[in-house]
């Protein structure tokens, strides 16, 4: 065991020097699997800065849904047709776009196979395959259960399902909410998702109320969500943290209930975020270590586990920058460069990335938490000094800005990664 | 001929100068890819986020000190401004300065 790894770690650092055989031949070729918001960029960015590279997208969807603003979508304030993107702007940069999934991933041949059993070879390949579900991880919570109780964590169907359900309840009803334990997609997200359905049910359904069941003790943002809730909602949101029975140990669909160590809670509508894990192919391509996440260096983000596989986004295990769509862009535009490098025999430079995450707790109100991050003993670290959330007491419109500046940043990152 | 052209590289960098877009690496220095997550290197409609592409390296830099000093106020920039020092600023700055306007 121990010497397996040491081989791979030397085989690793090997890798990051010497130029690739394929490279030598004649042009080489990456492979990027996942178009959202890591794999978009990463292809197209690898396109941009060397147009010799032979690149193919892997993506079965031929229309991503953005998953930043959809909460937006449960509260009323936007179409879902504003959360979606094509693929044209990534082709006409001149990427191959495969439109389907893959399926299994061989490191040591250097190969990806296609569901419809193409067989693509790489001299680099870039994983940014999102989230899976861990299913099972709370008793009564499967795909099935899903379409009683939806999560709309991966935007779409799941999304419209949870808006129609808020749409069809009563006045007076109540909505549970279950957040999972770190880590996760969007930190801020569920306190997002909540102060946006309670200011929804504010303006449609006053007299109904929102528990939101914690896994945790602590949040992203939490002093600001908390004052702005005690502001905006007084009396709607209540929270529940792991230490009062925050952690939902059972659900039954059936019933729309939700049980947790201190008791149960029977819904009118009910929103369950499971636990997560790396997208599936992460594991089949033996990136994902125990804790279903991808360990990865902090220069290329190419995984301590196989050599020439790079992970990006929320799949990764990237130190203190968290599981975001402004954080995937970044290190996909860092990877790319690296990946170019480390294609041309040079040692990538050292990056620095920043993450910075909006989210409105109304239309007009908007608040943030930003980072800067450096390498630092084998993992991103944050950058001491910078970074941090919005101040506590707001002067000038602050809150407004913040909203504005908040949609601007996701029509110039929507831009940026699908052109 | 890389070799000789190094030195007057370091001094374009050094003075903050205008560097020439060959000089860069191909995507930045350290930062700048992610600054364009906010800073588009294309217009993008209806964004209210200052463009910095093709803006003058002095202000650049200029802005990123005050906001580092919490001269001038700012809704996010004091905080990520904290997280560069001057050489990687006035890098990040040249660098922006010979894009597309
Ligand atoms: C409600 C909500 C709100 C959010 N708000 C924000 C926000 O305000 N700001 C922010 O920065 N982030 C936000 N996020 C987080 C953001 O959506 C994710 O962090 C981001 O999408 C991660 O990008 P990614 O490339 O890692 O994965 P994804 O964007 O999920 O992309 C993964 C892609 O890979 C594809 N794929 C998976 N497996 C395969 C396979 N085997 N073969 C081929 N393709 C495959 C999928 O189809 C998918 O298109 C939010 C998330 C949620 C749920
Ligand atoms: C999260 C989005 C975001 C990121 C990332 C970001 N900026 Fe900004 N930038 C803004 C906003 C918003 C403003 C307006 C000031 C404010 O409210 O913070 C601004 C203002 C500026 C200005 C002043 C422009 C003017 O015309 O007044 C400069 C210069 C600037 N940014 C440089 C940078 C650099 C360099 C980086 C990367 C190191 C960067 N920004 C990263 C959002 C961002």
């Amino acid at each position: 065991m121990a010497t397996r790894r040491t081989f791979l770690k030397l085989a690793g650092a090997a890798g990051l020097a010497a130029p690739s055989l394929a490279s030598a031949q004649g042009a080489a070729r990456v492979v990027v699997v996942g178009g959202g918001f890591g794999g978009a960029t990463a292809a197209r960015t690898l396109k941009q800065l060397d147009p010799k590279l032979g690149v193919t997208l892997v993506e079965p969807n031929p229309i991503y849904t953005a998953c930043p603003f959809s909460n937006s979508v449960l509260a009323n304030l936007r179409e879902m047709s504003q959360q979606q993107f094509r693929y044209d702007g990534i082709k006409a940069a001149g990427v191959t776009v495969a439109e389907t999934s893959a399926t299994a991933i061989d490191a040591l041949a250097r190969t990806v196979t296609l569901a419809d059993g193409t067989q693509l070879s790489w001299d680099r390949l870039v994983l940014s395959p999102g989230i899976d579900f861990d299913w099972g991880a709370i008793p009564g919570y499967d795909e099935a259960a899903a379409q009683k109780m939806p999560h709309a964590w991966k935007a779409g169907a799941q999304t419209v399902l949870l808006r129609q359900q808020l749409q069809d309840m009563r006045d007076g009803g109540l909505v549970v909410m279950s957040s999972p334990p770190n880590p996760f997609r969007c930190p801020p997200g569920p306190y997002e998702r909540a102060s946006l359905i309670a200011y929804w049910l504010s303006i449609w359904k006053p007299k109904s109320k929102l528990l939101l069941l914690d896994s945790k003790d602590a949040f992203s943002k939490q002093r600001l969500f908390q004052d702005g809730w005690a502001q905006l909602y007084p009396g709607t949101i209540e929270w529940v943290p792991l230490s009062k029975g925050g952690k939902v140990t059972s659900v039954d669909p059936a019933t729309l209930t939700l049980t947790t160590e201190f008791g149960s809670h029977k819904a009118d509508v009910a929103n369950v975020i499971p636990p997560q894990k790396a997208g599936a192919i992460a594991a089949k391509a033996r990136v994902a270590d125990r804790t279903g996440w991808c360990p990865v260096e902090p220069v290329a983000f190419e995984s301590t586990l196989q050599r020439g596989i790079h992970v990006l986004g929320d799949a990764a295990i990237m130190g203190a920058m968290p599981k975001s769509a402004f954080a995937a862009n970044a290190q996909a535009k860092v990877c790319a460069a690296a990946i170019v490098e480390l294609l041309a025999g040079r040692a990538p430079q050292q990056p620095l990335l920043i993450n910075t995450c909006y989210s409105l707790l109304a239309a007009d109100y908007g608040i943030s938490i930003a980072g800067v991050y450096r390498p630092d003993k084998g993992l991103l670290a944050d950058i001491p000094g910078a970074g941090g959330v919005s101040p506590l007491s707001a002067v000038g419109g602050l809150r407004g800005q913040e909203a504005l500046y908040a949609s601007s940043w996701f029509r110039t990152i929507t831009a940026e990664t699908f052109g | 001929m890389g070799r000789l052209l190094l030195p007057a590289l370091a001094l374009a960098f050094l003075s903050g100068g205008p560097a020439q877009a060959a000089d860069a690496p191909p995507n930045g220095p350290p930062g700048a890819s992610s600054c364009t997550g906010c800073h588009a290197p294309m217009k993008v409609t209806d964004s209210v986020i200052p463009r910095i592409a093709g803006r003058k390296s002095a202000d650049i830099v200029t802005a990123m000190r005050e906001y580092r000093s919490d001269a001038w106020p700012s809704s996010v920039m004091g905080r990520i401004a904290k997280g560069f020092d001057d050489q990687q600023t006035e890098a990040i700055a040249a660098w922006f300065a010979v894009q597309p306007e």
